[in-house]
């Protein structure tokens, strides 16, 4: 790693700086590298990490992909695949479809937990009685062909 | 029986391994409806049959193939369903 003695220089930015400009923790920043997703470029005389003005652009693709549903390792995935020579949109464009179809299977699948659940709740009284009559629970114990012990 | 594909634009294994999977499936069941779709054009039925990556194969509305099957795989899918 390159040692930079004047951390002033605009080539480089502290990890202050850079966590600063992209709106993220430090901790945040360290957890990228250690999923190796960015790496500092030099060190300061004094030992701190230096990161270069691209890697703010990393950060921020990061936390865009992030917002977008990727999980860390397809985000690494994504970041090779956009310094690939030999990837062109369409590929990047499959990677996306690909996630899109994830997350709209998470979406049905939860519509199904969800409707699971407004029936149990619909089916509740909802009042004092104790919980050994409590319709959630007993519907809850039925399907799992549990006998719960009275209290 | 119909037979569905689903590809996106682009996708050459998926020309070139189509016309032999078609074939395949014309042979074991002839006159089976063979549709070859372009997933970005019918998302909400890509959605619907729960596909979660491309190339996929549905036959009669339900995801049976991932990925693009082989002839073989294909062949004895089809000879199952025929049996059935």
């Amino acid at each position: 790693m390159q040692q930079v003695s004047d951390v002033r220089s605009n080539a480089h930015l502290t990890i202050g700086k850079i966590t600063g400009l992209a709106r993220v923790s430090t901790d945040t920043l360290r957890y990228y590298e250690r999923e190796r997703l960015i790496a500092p470029t030099a060190k300061s005389a004094g030992g701190y990490r230096l990161y270069e003005r691209d890697a703010l652009q990393r950060i921020r693709f990061i936390k865009q992909a992030q917002q977008c549903g990727f999980n860390l390792a397809e985000i690494r995935s994504l970041l090779a695949l956009r310094g690939s020579n030999a990837a062109c949109c369409r590929d990047v464009r499959r990677v996306a479809l690909e996630k899109k179809l994830q997350l709209e299977a998470k979406i049905k699948s939860m519509k199904v937990m969800s409707n699971a659940l407004s029936q149990l709740v619909k089916k509740c009284s909802g009042d004092n009685r104790p919980l050994d009559d409590c319709s959630i629970l007993v519907a809850l114990e039925r399907a799992e062909g549990v006998k719960r012990k009275s209290r | 029986m119909k037979i569905e594909l689903f590809y996106i634009p682009g996708c050459e294994k998926c020309a070139t391994a189509g016309d032999d999977l078609k074939a395949t499936a014309e042979q074991v069941i002839p006159g089976i409806i063979w549709r070859e779709l372009n997933a970005l054009d019918e998302l909400d039925y890509v959605v619907e049959l729960s596909v979660l990556t491309l190339p996929a194969v549905a036959i009669d509305g339900e995801m049976v193939f991932s990925s693009l099957p082989t002839s073989g795989q294909l062949r004895r899918e089809l000879s199952k369903r025929k049996r059935s």
